[in-house]
């Protein structure tokens, strides 16, 4: 009977601290952390989550209960884990899978790489560069400008994040990135304009999930989580906003 | 022509961001969808005279209840559909030509460009908030009636 509750324990707690890396909204973590531990066969279920740090307390029959936290520090995006591991709390409520079979997928789910690699991702950020050019009514050479702009913000988020570098400064360097590609590609090709390739490269830097995030969490009553995502959101505006700003100041100067 | 050319553009970011934040690539194309309609709707608005404001809530209306309908149907997490659906109005435009005004000392120009980058945005997210909302409320509306007990959300 002891360990029964110490392993309903870490399989909920699993969930939740890969929920919450990847980025998914507060009430989705403490719901499924909820969910988890009651189909596993738990009396009482009490979480709360913060964008930092998971806390779970489980009780049983017996009255027993056993608390744990877990510090969230690297967060990333993904959001093909959130959807797996969403998915596997639905069949562990409908009973389709056992507890230990449960534990080894989360495991899989936690370390397997999903996604595309450099190359691909590249391309996509180069085509989100490019769209935007285009909705923007560039050129053809514009569009291609911010292709490259896009692209090369990719690559260098590619090189950053190996470095575990301090949150903002990989948003600050894209800003700088992209708007040193239209500038110097407007010095070069006097024919191509710097305005689009600059608003097509810092797209992909757009906080897309902290934007969701923060609306999603305020809805369902976490104005905490709410809030201090919506201040991500616009400080992350901020530094993308500075590093074009320097680049530009710097090139009229 | 140019109106076909945007949509393709369109439906190339929202499938494009989908890969960049991963989303499960059975789902792209929905994905890509949502982000066409609320594009389109945007686009609609503002040809017939919506202000820019306007036509980004209208859009990111639809984004909020397209996802909303598409997270119950296919029993996915919404944001999968909400991010690359309103990735396509995020006014980058503006908020560039703010940063340019800023830079070139023309204050002015400047703040009345930023008011207008911070509300554009604003309506976009007002938008996503309001049609949850209301999305919720109609389906505990639905479920409630149809149990005539409370629902437990």
């Amino acid at each position: 009977m002891k360990i029964l509750l110490e392993e309903i324990m870490e399989l909920a707690i699993l969930s939740g601290e890969v929920l919450l890396k990847n980025g998914a909204e507060t009430y989705r973590v403490e719901e499924t952390m909820a969910h988890v531990a009651k189909a596993c066969g738990a009396a009482k279920v009490e979480s709360f989550v913060i964008p930092t740090g998971v806390f779970l307390t489980v009780n049983d029959d017996s009255g027993r209960s056993i608390t744990t936290m877990r510090r969230v520090k690297n967060r990333t995006i993904n959001l093909d884990r959130i959807a797996k591991v969403n998915e596997l709390s639905r069949r562990l409520v409908d009973r389709r899978i056992d507890r230990k079979d449960a534990y080894g997928i989360l495991k899989h789910i936690a370390r397997e790489r999903t996604g595309f690699s450099l190359a691909p991702s590249m391309i996509a950020a180069g085509f989100v560069g490019g769209g935007t050019a285009v909705l923007q009514n560039a050129g053809v050479y514009e569009t291609l400008g911010a292709f490259a702009a896009a692209a090369s913000v990719r690559y260098l988020a590619h090189i950053v994040s190996r470095l575990h570098g301090v949150q903002f400064t990989f948003e600050f360097l894209g800003g700088m990135v992209a708007a040193l590609v239209g500038v110097i590609l407007h010095d070069m090709l006097p024919a191509i304009g710097r305005d689009a390739v600059i608003i097509g490269g810092i797209m992909p830097l757009v906080p897309g999930v902290a934007i969701t995030n923060a609306i999603r969490d305020v809805i369902a009553g976490d104005l905490l989580s709410g809030l201090s995502r919506g201040l991500e959101a616009a400080l992350t505006s901020v530094a993308v906003a500075m590093g074009v700003v320097i680049v530009l100041a710097t090139h009229s100067w | 022509m140019i109106v076909v050319l945007k949509f393709a553009a369109v439906f190339l970011i929202s499938a494009s961001i989908g890969i960049l934040y991963r989303i499960p690539r059975s789902l792209l194309v929905y994905a890509s969808i949502v982000g066409m309609a609320a594009w389109g709707i945007t686009a609609l608005t503002k040809e017939y005279g919506g202000g820019l404001i306007m036509a980004n809530f209208f859009g990111s209306v639809i984004v909020g209840l397209a996802a909303e309908t598409l997270a119950r149907y296919l029993k996915k997490p919404a944001a999968i559909f909400i991010i690359p659906g309103f990735i396509p109005l995020v006014p980058g435009g503006e908020a560039y030509t703010t940063m340019l005004y800023m830079v070139e000392g023309r204050y002015v120009e400047g703040v009345s460009m930023f008011m207008r980058t911070v509300l554009t945005a604003g309506a976009i997210a007002f938008g996503i908030f309001i049609s949850s909302t209301i999305y919720r409320l109609f389906i505990n509306y639905i479920t409630e009636s149809k149990l005539h007990n409370v629902g437990k959300n």
